[in-house]
């Protein structure tokens, strides 16, 4: 055994999630050409969920915090575009509005980050806080109508990709908008696998592992915290504005903590450690809920509680680390 | 001068409301260290089961009876099943126990479906001092939950079983090694947590409209109580926190509106928390 | 006269009423190592933590390469080069040797131009090549121990707190490890202080010994000169 076999393992399981995330990309990419009408209307707002999850499973599968909080900058980032583009502005109004989702929610995050995680908060009051900023948002989004259309929401119009004057490009019809935000996703997946597998990804392992040893290492902790926090807040952010300006609509339940227990539940059961699981599950768990919620609303949800329950207590890893495994077993009891 | 004394008394209501609602959850964070996220469900359910006790003709004093025992119950076995296998992993329990919020708000949801329900107040009407009106019921449980909070201290502070719970919290090892039987008494402290929030769920029902989802803010407001007022400061904490997330709510709600007095309250909490990572009660040892 | 690496004077501790250490006074060269040993409660541990920065002392100064050190924090302390060992193996449980090393290195103030070689050349130095793709929780207790030495010396420190290096160690790997904490004195020039109850590897050791004995320094000298002290014997040694 030894070092060779423990390394090709590895180089194995690294790979296999190269071929399935390769695999996963190129059927989305086919979708919208062998078939028209819901799916391809609806699928894109599923992948923006998916990317959601994504930005959860940044923080708890690689440093191993828990933010009950990715729903208001979720809709943080709806409301930032969707207030952005009613402006006149002599740039591309949803540019901005993309720019201030993103810089808007990632400054939010540092500040709030940084204030908890410089005076060493215990993960569970961090969960806390976290939930408490999901009320926050969503009573923010209640009561500043002005802004915000209270509870009727807002309606946001699609966007238009411009390139100075010569060129606009419109993503009113589905297809292009289907297209837009699957770059937007695949980009954004490759973004967050390569910060995870820098030198600052592997410091982020390192806290999660062993906070005391990091800093005995010489490791500011709660810097890296606070940064990755900062991104995953702004990765919530660009998905939900991306999901505000594709539904054309955004209202204060996007905020709420019924939303932000979802995306717990979508990464715990997909596998929290890996992007990829949590971006399938993202997608796969959404799309379920909302197939069989038109079916059978009630049982679906008290499934997937029950569900969170058992992966919680009986397979940490989730679908993601419970897959492999019995595929092995299979393997080796043929 | 009128109005400044309703605002106190408004402000001592709501504190005592708050601590009644907080005392379950502090019961258990405080004394076994769980976190626990069902503790808004187990408030929503004593609320349901109150109503659903007046709906089949019951007394509303027997109602809640039965609902703080049902909820008890709940807890117990909801502990036997799965609580007390993760006690040595805080985290997971408090996962856990949010799992058990989403199993439980969706059966509510299921049984008693998503509509507002109203709980008749057994003690409409109000009071009168000088020209400042006092709901009778809200001052009924205010004055009740003074009478718990002192059973409760009497119980912690005056009885065998609450020398025992304490010596749990100050030394676990050495608990086990006086033979008391931790797991038992964890189990105990988990179920009078469970029906500590069934009797506040109860008791809430009458003052507001049910909904599956009443537990929700309860739950984080109870926890800024808790934790505010200081892990292990059972009563004193509570009240104190309460006192503070309570009584400086209904004073900005005076100068805004009650969304944005919580929101302000919420950042408060946080801000104070932060400086005061054990409570304000509660001392620098850890 | 080489120049002093670690200065430290009248260095006080109090835990309330306890008096953990009183009035401490030591002085490390650069490049040599340093023992210090006594009873349990003596406040060894209490006297690495304030120099590694996880206590922070009630009265005293610690100067370091001629910094005054005594209020930074142990991040910073670790990037200035100071690095500790605990008592019970801190390493990075579920990761790889090899990956703990890197991570190590990669935290390291200054950063080696090739990662790899670096990490590899460490792993080597603590003996645990063959061991490189394990699992940290799967090593020995004495394999951990050096592992974390590893990671001290993956992180660059110039000055290793070791504390109680040894635990559960076997005599054969008592013995490995003082020729390892040697090597790397002579040959990395690195200095350390460490804390010991096996007294046969101070002798291993052949470096200063200092007697802490009830918060305060009982004697210092040569191992010779304190085990052969009257005084050192019957707080200590005489019971071994």
């Amino acid at each position: 055994m030894s070092m060779a076999v423990a390394d090709g393992r590895a180089r194995n399981r690294r790979l296999g999630e190269e071929i399935v995330a390769a695999v996963l990309f190129l059927l989305l990419t086919a979708i919208p050409v062998v078939t028209s009408g819901y799916v391809v209307y609806i699928l894109p707002q599923y992948m923006l969920y998916g990317m959601l999850a994504m930005s959860l499973a940044l923080l708890w599968g690689n440093v191993g915090i828990l933010s009950f909080g990715q729903a208001a900058f979720f809709a943080l980032g709806g409301y930032a575009l969707g207030i952005v583009m009613k402006e006149p502005l002599a740039i591309n109004p949803a540019y901005v509005g993309l720019l201030v989702a993103l810089v808007s929610a990632a400054l939010i995050a540092a500040l709030v980050g940084w204030f908890l995680f410089s005076a060493g908060v215990r993960d569970s009051y961090f969960v806390l806080v976290t939930l408490a900023l999901s009320i926050i948002a969503e009573q923010i989004a209640v009561s500043q109508s002005q802004w915000t259309g209270g509870w009727n929401g807002l309606f946001l119009m699609r966007m238009d990709l411009t390139l100075g004057s010569a060129l606009t490009y419109s993503l009113t019809e589905d297809a292009p908008a289907y297209y837009a935000v699957l770059v937007v996703m695949v980009i954004t997946y490759a973004v967050l696998r390569a910060l995870t597998r820098s030198r600052f990804g592997k410091l982020l392992a390192g806290i999660r592992e062993n906070e005391l040893r990091m800093t005995s290492l010489g490791v500011s902790v709660p810097l890296c915290k606070t940064l990755a926090f900062a991104v995953s807040g702004a990765v919530a952010s660009l998905s939900g504005a991306l999901y505000g300006m594709h539904s054309g609509f955004v209202s204060p339940s996007l905020g709420g903590v019924q939303f932000s227990t979802e995306i717990v539940v979508w990464v715990a059961i997909a596998g929290r450690s890996s992007l990829l699981a949590a971006l399938i599950g993202g997608i796969t768990v959404s799309s379920i809920s909302n197939l069989l919620s038109s079916i059978t609303p009630q049982y679906w949800q008290l499934c997937i509680g029950i569900l969170f329950i058992l992966v919680i207590a009986y397979f940490r890893g989730g679908v993601a680390a419970a897959l492999p495994s019995l595929l092995g077993r299979f393997r080796s009891h043929p | 001068m009128g109005s400044f004394a309703g605002v106190l008394i408004d402000a001592t209501l709501i504190t005592l409301v708050l601590a009644l609602a907080a005392t379950g959850l502090a019961v258990v964070f405080g004394l076994i260290g769980v976190v626990n996220m069902g503790h808004g469900a187990f408030l929503t359910l004593g609320a349901y089961f109150t109503w659903a006790g007046i709906q089949a003709g019951l007394p509303f004093l027997i109602a809640v009876v039965l609902s703080a025992l049902g909820v008890g119950l709940i807890g117990l076995i909801l502990e036997l099943v799965l609580i007390r296998h993760f006690y040595d992993r805080p985290f997971e329990t408090l996962l856990l126990t949010w799992g058990m919020f989403l199993v439980v708000t969706e059966l509510i949801k299921i049984v008693f479906g998503t509509d507002f329900r109203n709980v008749p107040s057994p003690l409409p009407g109000t009071l009168s001092m000088g020209d400042i009106q006092i709901p009778a019921y809200r001052l009924a449980v205010s004055l009740f939950t003074i009478v718990l909070l002192f059973g409760l201290a009497g119980l912690l502070f005056h009885t065998s079983v609450g020398l025992r719970v304490r010596a749990l919290v100050q030394q676990q090892e050495s608990a086990a090694l006086l033979g008391l039987n931790v797991e038992r008494l964890y189990r105990q402290v988990f179920t009078l947590g469970a029906a500590l929030a069934g009797l506040a769920g109860a008791l809430i029902s009458p003052m507001l409209s049910i909904d599956p989802y009443i537990g929700n803010v309860f739950l984080v407001r109870s926890f800024f109580v808790v934790t505010l007022g200081g892990l292990g400061q059972i009563l004193g904490g509570t009240v104190v926190g309460s006192f503070i997330i309570g009584g400086s709510e209904t004073l900005f709600a005076l100068f805004s509106s009650q969304v944005v007095a919580q929101t302000i309250v919420f950042a408060l909490a946080i801000v104070l928390l932060r400086f005061r990572p054990t409570g304000l009660l509660g001392s620098d040892r850890r | 006269m080489t120049e002093t690496l670690l200065r430290i004077r009248g260095l006080s501790k109090h835990f309330g009423g306890v008096i953990a250490n009183a009035d401490v006074d030591f002085e490390l060269p650069a490049g040599a190592i340093a023992s210090i040993i006594g009873p349990n409660g003596a406040g060894k541990t209490t006297f690495i933590s304030m120099v590694s920065g996880h206590l922070k002392p009630t009265a005293g100064r610690i100067e370091f390469g001629g910094h005054d050190v005594t209020r930074l924090s142990v991040e910073k302390r670790a990037r200035l080069g100071i690095s500790r060992k605990f008592q019970t193996p801190s390493v990075f449980p579920n990761l790889t040797v090899w990956e703990n090393v890197e991570l190590a290195v990669l935290a390291s103030r200054k950063r080696p131009a090739d990662t790899d070689q670096r990490v590899a050349q460490v792993i080597d130095l603590v003996r645990l090549a063959e061991f490189s793709g394990y699992r940290a929780v799967s090593l020995s207790h004495g394999q951990r121990q050096w592992l974390e030495v590893g990671l001290l010396l993956g992180n660059d420190a110039s000055l290793l707190l070791l504390d109680e290096p040894t635990a559960g160690m076997t005599a054969a790997e008592t013995h490995a490890t003082a020729e390892l904490i040697r090597r790397l004195s002579r040959e990395l020039g690195l200095s350390a202080v460490i804390i010991e109850h096996d007294i046969q590897f101070i002798r291993d050791l052949r470096a200063p010994v200092t007697v802490l004995h009830l918060g305060r320094v009982f004697a210092q000298g040569s191992f010779k000169e304190v085990s052969a002290d009257e005084r050192v014997r019957s707080i200590y040694l005489g019971k071994a």
